[in-house]
């Protein structure tokens, strides 16, 4: 169950009047406290938390209309499944589920790019290809702000690093 | 290698009450999401893959310097009761105390580091220190992961980094939470305002026991909620710097109450902590209560002959499953709250830590 505001996790499941319809909302705890339904503090909420979650079950038949979506190859699942599960099936989906999942992923984290450690084994050119993005962006603000100089400099070392396959200085911290 | 009954009978290290800010933050754990590569994550694999996976991973681990010596638990194996065990001692999730393939735990010394095969990830490997310290409990974790991916392949993209079943954890996969008492707002009616505000910075807060469980006693879960885009040291620079900031409010909260009602404050927690030291049946709600006034009472100076970590121990293993397994069988709700008091009662009496 995915939250109807920004894509995380929801907790809370209720039905909200809209003009006098019934409307079935799924909100993750800060945007259900947000509309101050229950706390910010899901601990606390408990007994409302259960309560709403309480007031509607039939959520299968109103997901059933849904269009199926994309299904993923390695594992089979379909992205509908993953909508409500949240739960993704095997590494592929990150791939056959791409298009889907990086608006959700940037909801969730602010950010689609990782910054984090690499793995050892991870494929070699990993490092560079992070360099190169991270290279463009502060080539992109070079030029927003006109220095042409630094943006100069950006633009040889991206070439010099797209220029070369493979690049063997990874310590992981870039 | 040990047994489940020897690592009962040690209490956890980070219940010791010996780190940085202990009056205030009882833990830190951090814990890394890991997947190999090449098999469907736990939800959507099947026996066969989820028992390779296990044995891979326990392969590169008892090839290691962290977790060689590690004790090893095969759920299949294992009881009910152990597994109640496993969860009331922060090592696992309740989830995981339900049956499912391929599972298995390996806990090190003193529940430091621990390893968890096949929950909602194929690993996730923790680390669990006693008071605020996120920094030092990153570098063990990380450590060990460096160590493990020698030898094991794991699922990576450079864009998303380490991929996980849930893309809440896609990225670094890194988890920092820590456990904190924060009595003194809790009465003086502060913490809905200071931890709502604390959602605003990217952090999330949970109960003693997770996701669902009541803040029982003013203790509190604060853990980063993004995963990706940051890097592993900046996240755990965050958490430690607004736990940093929740100690500073609730030593200033309780200083207040101190000079406001110090009168009642000093009846109160001896009030508690003559409860716990006589009463004869106790639940495990009351034990929780209790127990916050009386940490509240020893962090304060109103009470000297208990020692913090002594109280500390007593929030785990006066839970229902450590009751549970002490004498083997299941005492049954009645008989198991008054097995709570009585441990309490020769805990508070042995004094001063074990
Ligand atoms: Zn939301
Ligand atoms: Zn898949």
């Amino acid at each position: 169950m995915i939250c109807d505001e920004c894509g995380r996790p929801a907790t809370v499941r209720f039905v909200e009047m809209v003009d006098g319809e019934m409307r079935l909302m799924r909100l993750c705890d800060e945007c259900a406290s947000a509309r101050g339904i229950g706390l910010s503090l899901a601990p606390l909420a408990g007994p409302l938390v259960s309560m709403l979650m309480g007031l509607l079950e039939e959520v299968g038949a109103e997901e059933a209309a849904e269009l199926q979506g994309p299904v993923c190859p390695g594992c089979g699942l379909s992205y509908k499944d993953f909508r409500r599960t949240g739960k993704l099936g095997c590494a592929d989906c990150y791939t056959s589920f791409e298009n889907e999942l990086r608006p959700l992923i940037r909801r969730i984290h602010g950010s689609t790019r990782h910054t984090g450690g690499i793995p050892s084994k991870a494929p070699e050119d990993v490092e560079s290809i992070r360099e190169v993005r991270r290279l463009k962006l502060e080539l992109e603000k070079a030029v927003r702000h006109e220095e042409y100089e630094r943006a100069a400099e950006f633009r040889d070392r991206i070439r010099s690093l797209e220029s070369t396959p493979r690049k063997e200085d990874g310590d992981g911290n870039v | 290698m040990g047994t489940f009954e020897q690592m009962l009978a040690m209490p956890p290290s980070w219940l010791d009450a010996s780190g940085p800010t202990s009056n205030v933050v009882l833990s830190t754990r951090v814990r890394l999401a890991r997947n190999l590569n090449d098999v469907a994550f736990p939800a959507r694999a099947d026996r066969t893959g989820l028992e390779r996976v296990r044995d891979r991973i326990l392969a590169a681990a008892s090839a290691g310097n962290y977790l060689g010596n590690a004790l090893v638990l095969i759920m299949d194996e294992s009881s009910k009761a152990q597994r109640q065990i496993l969860v009331e001692r922060h090592l696992t999730g309740q989830e995981f105390a339900e049956d499912g393939f391929g599972r298995a735990v390996i806990i090190g010394d003193r529940e430091i580091v621990s390893a968890v095969i096949n929950e909602e990830d194929h690993l996730r490997l923790a680390s669990l220190r006693s008071g605020l310290q996120p920094m030092d409990a990153w570098r063990l974790v990380d450590r060990i992961d460096t160590e493990l991916e020698q030898n094991l392949h794991y699922a990576y993209s450079s864009d998303w980094g380490y991929l996980t079943s849930c893309p809440t954890n896609v990225g670094t996969g890194m988890r920092v939470s820590v456990l904190i008492h924060l009595v003194g707002l809790v009465r003086s009616d502060r913490t809905a305002q200071i931890l709502g505000s604390i959602s605003k910075l990217g952090l999330s807060v949970r109960g003693f026991y997770g996701e669902k469980s009541a803040a029982l006693g003013g203790f509190f879960q604060v853990s980063n909620q993004m995963t990706l885009g940051q890097s592993e040291d900046d996240i755990a620079y965050t958490v430690e710097r607004v736990a940093g900031q929740l100690v500073t409010l609730e030593l200033e909260a309780r200083s207040e109450l101190g000079e406001k009602g110090g009168q009642e404050i000093e009846d109160e927690v001896h009030r508690a902590y003559g409860i716990l030291s006589s009463a004869r049946i106790i639940s495990s709600e009351e034990m929780m209560a209790l127990c916050s006034s009386l940490r509240f009472g020893i962090t304060e100076g109103f009470i000297d002959s208990v020692d913090l970590a002594t109280v500390n121990r007593l929030l785990v293993s006066t839970q229902p499953g450590h009751l549970k397994c002490f004498d083997g069988r299941d005492p049954g709700p009645e008989q198991r709250d008054r097995m709570r008091a009585d441990l309490i009662r020769k805990e508070l009496a042995s004094g001063n830590g074990v």
